[in-house]
């Protein structure tokens, strides 16, 4: 089943009269259980292309269907409901509200989606127990390091069970171990619960675990490999 | 969870939300307490003409206000009074006898308005028998063989009643209001010399001391040379209902004080009887009815009752009598308001630089939280919040050191004195004792709210335009 369909996609900027085509005629498409990633050297339009496919940016051609939905027929404020309905998104910098807990954390996109109260402490309860934090509700983003910080970022995105989880360059900020304990637990919960996860990624460390690794060099797909990954 | 978010991010910052905060309680205590303040003085003037100066209706002939003549008497008294006392609201009714007239000492005289009165229902209706000055005698208390007549401290003066006289008595009394014996051995040379006027007075110790001690001082020497010689006598000229020129001398049985100079200076009171006899005068006759009431907010609703049942007389109450204080009402009311639209828009604006910094020092979170689905309409409320919340709390902070503050001062008073000569001219009270109305917090708590939200539009809107993948990209 296809979650995400590209069908060759533009996106050109006219920065002081130069026309730059960040994504240049990209046809692509994401099945449900995918753990791909984008790669490609800085400027080969992998962030342009996660941004087209969330909605955060919109194609100077061609057509995205995300869910069944073509995103192109979407007003921008059907765009923002529509995000929070069916994409997670995990930033490089965690972004998290460092106001909340890492339980408030978790529970703030369901909440936005008005899921009832016990429902949504349970999930939440869930989720922060798969990526391990089972014992730090209560931590403010400040008193969590980077790796975990990131793994609430994470339970937060997949706590509403999204389509898919959009994650632009997840490790960047984290040392090795942090790294793999994320990237375990990304598999684990692409394994359980079948989460589709799309990633743009520099590092090798997430290369090596993905089944399918895309490779964009200056907007355009130069492969598309499908690896013999376990998982 | 919004109503969380935002009062948690209020907190984000403490000491740039302290700030906001001290200002917006400085602000609303600024202007709280100099309402508070303005509003006592004319609560006090009020106070005072209605209970001291002219009751709450008056009802006179037609012709009588314009012309002052004697003659123009009203023609049913009677009838008057029973349409008063059978009106609701209305508590005590009196009627005056009321001449122009003269009054003069050796030294000095002053045209007067002579008031011939019913002492023991003025005693009831007005407080000024309480407005006696300790030592000069009492409020027709005393029989004696002569007139009496009762008069305001203002006039004493002009007629060179009262004298100063530096006497042992007030030397004593200097050093017990802690005047330094090297100020009271200065004005040793004065002792027992007579002045007949405050002026001459002043002239002569202003000459022995130094500016700052003058300054210091110059009002307890004065109150403590102020003497007044008890029974001192004043000529009263006037008309009588033939209209020739009749007078009396009468022994001033008491004196006055009041914070209304020009009163102080123009009215005289008399036992009706005596008047009554010295302008040939009918009993039961009498130019002005007069009738309180129940408390001053009546005054409205019971003034046209009373006018439509006496057609033909001239109907007024204090209000379109001292024009000057329902005017200086409605002036203050406007020029507060202004006063409180102006500290609420400087407020306004410091919100809006914070709540502004608040955004844009934000900016990533913001457009995270725009791209994981929290759509205009939360972000919007959401900073609108903060902004109500940080107006709300140091609004609510303000009003409480408002609240104690009038509390206090409303007890001890403020002293004004320094300004006493101006105010008291223009019948101010020199000592403010700040009061304010409950509705007042309740409209100030509307209008704080209302300026949290008119200061967020802006910040609100910034946080609006923020495109999430520009925000995101700024890290």
């Amino acid at each position: 089943m296809k979650v995400v369909e590209i069908n060759d996609v533009y996106k050109t900027y006219h920065d002081t009269a130069v026309e730059v085509k960040a994504v240049n005629g990209v046809s692509l498409a994401f099945e449900k259980g995918d753990f791909a990633v984008i790669v490609g050297p800085s400027g080969s339009g992998k962030t342009t292309l996660l941004n087209l496919i969330g909605g955060l940016d919109q194609p100077t051609g061609g057509e995205i269907i995300v869910a069944g939905h073509r995103l192109s027929e979407l007003k921008p404020s059907e765009l923002i409901d529509f995000r929070l309905d069916h994409i997670g998104f995990v930033f490089q910098s965690y972004n998290l509200i460092p106001v909340l807990t890492a339980s408030e954390n978790v529970d703030f996109i369901m909440n936005l989606q008005k899921w009832p109260k016990q429902k949504r402490k349970a999930r939440t309860d869930e989720m922060l127990e798969s990526v391990g934090l089972s014992d730090r509700h209560d931590s403010r983003p400040s008193q969590l390091s980077g790796g975990q910080q990131q793994r609430v970022a994470v339970a937060r995105a997949l706590a509403p069970r999204p389509e898919f989880i959009l994650a632009d360059e997840p490790t960047a900020n984290l040392d090795t171990k942090a790294a793999e304990s994320l990237l375990d637990i990304m598999e684990k919960l692409n394994r359980e619960e079948h989460m589709t996860f799309i990633f743009s990624t520099h590092d090798a460390r997430v290369v090596k675990r993905a089944r399918r690794v895309i490779t964009l060099e200056d907007g355009r797909i130069i492969s598309d490999e499908h690896t013999n990954h376990n998982s | 969870m919004l109503i969380s978010i935002a009062w948690k991010n209020v907190w984000r910052n403490r000491t740039r939300s302290f700030t906001v905060i001290s200002a917006v309680t400085v602000g609303v205590f600024a202007g709280v307490f100099a309402m508070a303040a303005i509003n006592s003085s004319v609560e006090q003037r009020i106070d005072a003409a209605v209970n001291e100066e002219l009751a709450h209706i008056q009802v006179n002939n037609k012709d009588f206000r314009s012309s002052g003549d004697i003659q123009n008497c009203l023609a049913d008294p009677g009838h008057v009074v029973s349409v008063l006392e059978n009106t609701q609201g209305v508590t005590d009714v009196t009627g005056r006898i009321l001449v122009r007239g003269i009054a003069s000492t050796a030294t000095g005289s002053n045209g007067v308005e002579i008031a011939g009165i019913d002492i023991e229902k003025e005693q009831k209706m007005f407080t000024l028998s309480k407005r006696l000055i300790p030592g000069t005698g009492s409020y027709f208390g005393a029989e004696t063989k002569f007139n009496s007549v009762f008069i305001g401290e203002k006039l004493a003066k002009e007629l060179n009643v009262i004298r100063y006289i530096l006497s042992t008595e007030s030397f004593q009394s200097l050093e017990s209001e802690k005047v330094p014996s090297s100020v009271i051995e200065k004005l040793r040379p004065l002792e027992g010399e007579r002045f007949t006027t405050e002026k001459k007075f002043s002239k002569a110790f202003t000459v022995l001391l130094t500016s700052k001690e003058q300054k210091k001082y110059g009002m307890k020497i004065k109150e403590a040379a102020w003497s007044y010689r008890e029974g001192s006598r004043i000529i009263l000229t006037f008309l009588d209902m033939d209209k020739q020129q009749t007078g009396a001398a009468f022994r001033i049985c008491g004196i006055f004080r009041t914070n209304n100079d020009f009163f102080e200076s123009k009215s005289v009171f008399v036992p009706e009887d005596e008047l009554r006899n010295l302008t040939g005068m009918e009993n039961g006759t009498y130019h002005r009815i007069i009738a309180r009431l129940e408390n001053n907010d009546l005054t409205d609703k019971v003034t046209p009752v009373v006018r439509e049942e006496l057609p033909g007389l001239e109907v007024l109450n204090w209000k379109e009598i001292q024009t000057d204080l329902a005017m200086i009402v409605d002036y203050i009311t406007e020029i507060y308001g202004m006063f409180m639209v102006l500290i609420l828009a400087a407020l306004a604006f410091g919100i809006v630089n914070t709540m502004l910094m608040a955004v844009l020092e934000r900016t990533r979170e913001l457009g995270m939280l725009k791209a994981i689905g929290m759509n205009k309409r939360r972000i919007f409320t959401m900073v609108m919040l903060e902004s109500i919340f940080l107006s709300i709390v140091g609004g609510f902070a303000g009003m409480a050191v408002s609240g104690v503050v009038i509390g206090i001062t409303g007890h001890t008073g403020i002293n004004l004195v320094k300004y006493s000569e101006g105010m008291e001219a223009i019948g101010y009270s020199a000592h403010l004792y700040p009061t304010i109305g409950a509705d007042f917090f309740i409209m100030l708590t509307v209008l704080i709210v209302l300026t949290g939200i008119i200061s967020a539009i802006y910040p609100a809107r910034k946080a609006l335009q923020l495109n999430p993948v520009e925000a995101l990209r700024g890290e």
